[in-house]
């Protein structure tokens, strides 16, 4: 009877809990978003004319289309490149992995739009290595490809190395007892390694498609037209449209349900726990040949991955862009890091309920993490405008006039991920542990 | 059974405590007295000015300035989305015609500084609604390693030039002080010259930069031969010892486009007193000095010294315009724009 009764305890407060995460994600997104549709629906005819003459246009459709090929193409290439680096990176002998890995993250730090610029100081026609082939190069899809390939290649490659390491060994060892002798190491990585990860590199898959399609600064300097920037004239230019705006962001609930159901099934919950209580300890692969050839590929990662900061860097110190450094940063170091610190505890503490909720299939848990993705997927601008209509109100000035409005918007934006990242390891758990520690009072 | 050592908490609590605290202490000093500027005036140039405020008053400027991505009509957007409960006291715009928008929309109250009465009638409104001061000029800048002496574009018809195709630049016009110069083109040559003329750009494969920063950053670096950009923007390039020459355009026939910038009081904002005091600064000789000589801005004042290697306003000749008129061009306009350059 004691048990029976833990175990309804147990549920009640998991639905409170969820409740109250869902409560949270309705205030930070469905409100700004459900703001904008009223200023759509009560605006001006016109507008609204104008907006469906918009959305009749086909030039419209096919640029959406080109953007989500695009993005497609941004993903395969990060993906392509990224897991085997991840991969190499975190389970392998190569040396100096660890630096490696560093450097090669760092990238994901810096806006995209400064990657390009470094970019441009190699390749452009007057660049460390540039010419007029280069540029002709770099100035197009090509170069689109390029810079968010190399820019979003480290998220894959971090993702892929965290879902890696929570990989229990002990299926590892069971997997080499039947593998022929010598020969394990290609068919362990490529078919139970890698395939156990699958929730982390579809999550990833989701993150870099997501980022690459809403981007709109590295587009716009490459010059290759993005669906985003159609978004942006309707607030950036002088006939400030947010109405307008919003409805153009309305055919990106389409893709984000295809993403979403495409992750969901490439990721589909297993018949059994990956996570171990050994998860964490698993020694470390010995390349032995393809040690060489392996390090030199981790290296050349890394290499694309600084030389952006590096020409950048360089130019700075010669144009003494250093020496300035502090009449710039003034309170910006602080301010960013108090609000993105403050936001990360929001969306970590969000992401765990939610993350939980969905790995176990609460009720209505899918709902709300569509609704997340959905602020993931909708541009930054449309979103702030949404937030600015919401909470700069007389009554809502302490909220708007300090830092919680900066919170609100990241957490916002980004609980997607935090709420997938966990969601991700939580499916890759044992229900069974949970019970367990439940059963002793946790 | 595996025992582990157990893990300090102390990281963990440090993680946890840092963005709180980080958060709490700069929120402690904001006891002075302050005034909230937004401003599409290039940050680099606009700081340094609030900083001296800052020093000669006492108080905090807190300013929102433009970006890269969200250019000269984030602030104003921004203010026009704030409408209903007003954030900021004061809009630096860098050209007076955005502050039109503002007008317009009822968003601005008049104000009339008395520090403003040397400036110009043309370039400030007599009620008060906006004031000019501290003028950039819209030119050409030629990349002289790739543009020989005898070529030189002397007109910004010199864009739509075959010689050129491929190899001019300008700045999206839907966005920034371009919006302007478009404008102000329709409003001096009429719809069908003008049309004809981007098309014309068009087909001569006229690159479309992100900013007029951008088109800087094409000529300096020989992507392009010469692009359309603002006289800040030219200081900038020759700081950076880029390979530039600069023309004032059209001083053989409609002249050179000159956009002040402008001070707004704007209307319910949180500090009226404070916002006057800003602007009565910022009209002032002394800021038009300053600006002068960092950012290579024109005084409006004849009695101010022009930047080095620019000339005085006397000395340019310069498209007269209506920027009341201007104002609405460039509403009326944004729809062909939009078309023009493929949104």
């Amino acid at each position: 009877m004691g048990r029976f009764l833990s175990r309804r305890a147990v549920r009640a407060q998991e639905q409170l809990f969820f409740w109250a995460v869902a409560a949270t994600v309705a205030l930070a997104v469905v409100l700004p978003l459900a703001v904008l549709t009223g200023q759509l629906a009560a605006g001006d005819p016109a507008q609204r004319h104008s907006v469906l003459a918009t959305l009749a246009t086909p030039s419209l459709w096919l640029l959406l289309a080109r953007s989500v090929g695009l993005a497609i193409a941004v993903t395969a290439l990060s993906l392509t490149v990224g897991v085997p680096i991840g991969f190499l990176l975190s389970r392998t002998d190569v040396p100096g992995r660890r630096s490696a890995f560093l450097l090669h993250a760092f990238p994901m730090f810096l806006p995209p739009f400064a990657m390009a610029l470094g970019w441009f100081h190699i390749l452009g026609r007057n660049g460390a290595f540039g010419s007029e082939s280069t540029s002709r190069f770099f100035f197009g899809e090509s170069g689109l490809l390029l810079v968010l390939g190399a820019t979003f290649t480290p998220i894959a490659s971090t993702m892929v190395a965290l879902g890696v390491r929570g990989i229990d060994p002990a299926l590892e060892e069971a997997a080499r007892l039947v593998a022929p002798p010598g020969a394990w190491k290609w068919p362990l990585a490529t078919r139970i390694v890698l395939p156990l990860a699958r929730p982390a590199i579809a999550l990833a898959a989701l993150v870099v498609f997501t980022l690459s399609f809403s981007e709109l600064g590295v587009p716009m300097f490459l010059r290759v037209k993005a669906y985003p920037a159609v978004v942006f004239s309707r607030l950036g230019g002088i006939d400030f449209q947010p109405g307008e705006a919003f409805a153009l962001v309305l055919p990106l609930l389409a893709i984000s349900a295809l993403v979403l159901a495409g992750e969901r099934r490439w990721a589909a919950r297993r018949s059994f726990s990956v996570l171990g209580l050994r998860s964490g300890e698993s020694p470390l692969w010995e390349l032995g040949r393809a040690r060489a050839p392996a390090t030199t590929l981790c290296w050349l990662a890394v290499a694309v991955s600084i030389a952006p900061i590096a020409s950048l860097a360089l130019r700075a110190a010669r144009g003494q862009g250093f020496s300035s450094l502090g009449d710039w940063a003034g309170a910006g170091l602080v301010n960013s890091l108090s609000v993105s610190g403050l936001a990360a505890i929001a969306i970590a503490i969000l992401g765990v309920v939610l993350g939980h909720a969905l790995a176990r299939g609460l009720k209505g848990a899918a709902l709300v993490d569509a609704v997340t993705v959905l602020a993931f997927v909708t541009p930054a601008a449309v979103l702030g405008v949404g937030l600015i209509a919401t909470w700069n109100r007389p009554a809502t000035d302490w909220v708007y006039r300090g830092r919680a409005i900066l919170v609100i918007a990241l957490v916002a934006r980004y609980t997607a991920i935090g709420a997938r990242t966990i969601a991700v390891a939580m499916a890759q758990g044992s229900p069974h542990l949970e019970e367990a520690a439940a059963a002793f009072g946790a | 059974m595996i025992k582990r050592a157990p893990r300090s908490c102390a990281p963990i609590a440090a993680t946890l405590l840092i963005p709180f605290l980080l958060a709490w202490l700069p929120a402690r000093a904001a006891e002075k007295p302050e005034v909230v500027v937004y401003t599409s005036v290039d940050q680099v140039f606009s700081e340094p000015i609030f900083r001296a405020f800052e020093a000669r008053w006492g108080g905090t400027v807190r300013a929102v300035f433009d970006t890269e991505e969200t250019k000269s009509t984030g602030v104003l957007n921004r203010l026009v989305a704030e409408s209903r409960n007003p954030q900021a006291d004061v809009f630096w715009s860098g050209d007076p015609v955005r502050p039109f928008v503002l007008i317009r929309r009822g968003l601005v109250d008049k104000y009339v500084s008395p520090v403003a009465t040397s400036i110009p009638a043309s370039f400030k409104a007599t009620d008060g609604s906006w004031t000019g001061f501290a003028g950039r000029a819209r030119v050409l800048l030629v990349n002289s390693r790739i543009v020989k002496p005898g070529e030189m574009p002397r007109s910004v018809r010199d864009l739509a030039k075959p010689l050129w195709k491929g190899k001019t630049a300008i700045a999206n016009p839907l966005f920034g002080t371009t919006t302007m110069h478009v404008a102000a083109l329709f409003a001096a040559w009429g719809d069908e010259t003008s049309k004809k003329f981007f098309e014309d750009l068009k087909t001569n494969e006229v690159r479309i930069a992100s900013s007029n920063g951008e088109v800087k950053r094409l000529v300096a670096s020989g992507e392009v031969a010469f692009g359309l950009a603002d006289t800040d923007d030219a200081h900038e390039a020759f700081a950076e010892h880029a390979p530039i020459e600069v023309v004032y355009p059209d001083q053989d026939g409609i002249g050179s486009l000159v956009m002040p910038t402008a001070a707004v009081l704007v209307r319910g904002g949180p500090h009226p007193n404070e916002a006057r005091k800003l602007i009565d600064y910022l009209v002032s000789s002394e800021v038009e000095a300053k600006l002068a000589q960092s950012a290579a801005h024109l005084p409006l004042r004849p009695e101010v010294k022009a930047p080095i290697g620019a000339p005085s306003l006397g000395g340019l000749k310069t498209m007269s315009v209506d920027y009341g008129r201007v104002a609405e061009t460039m509403q009326e306009l944004q729809p062909w724009l939009r078309q023009w350059v493929g949104f």
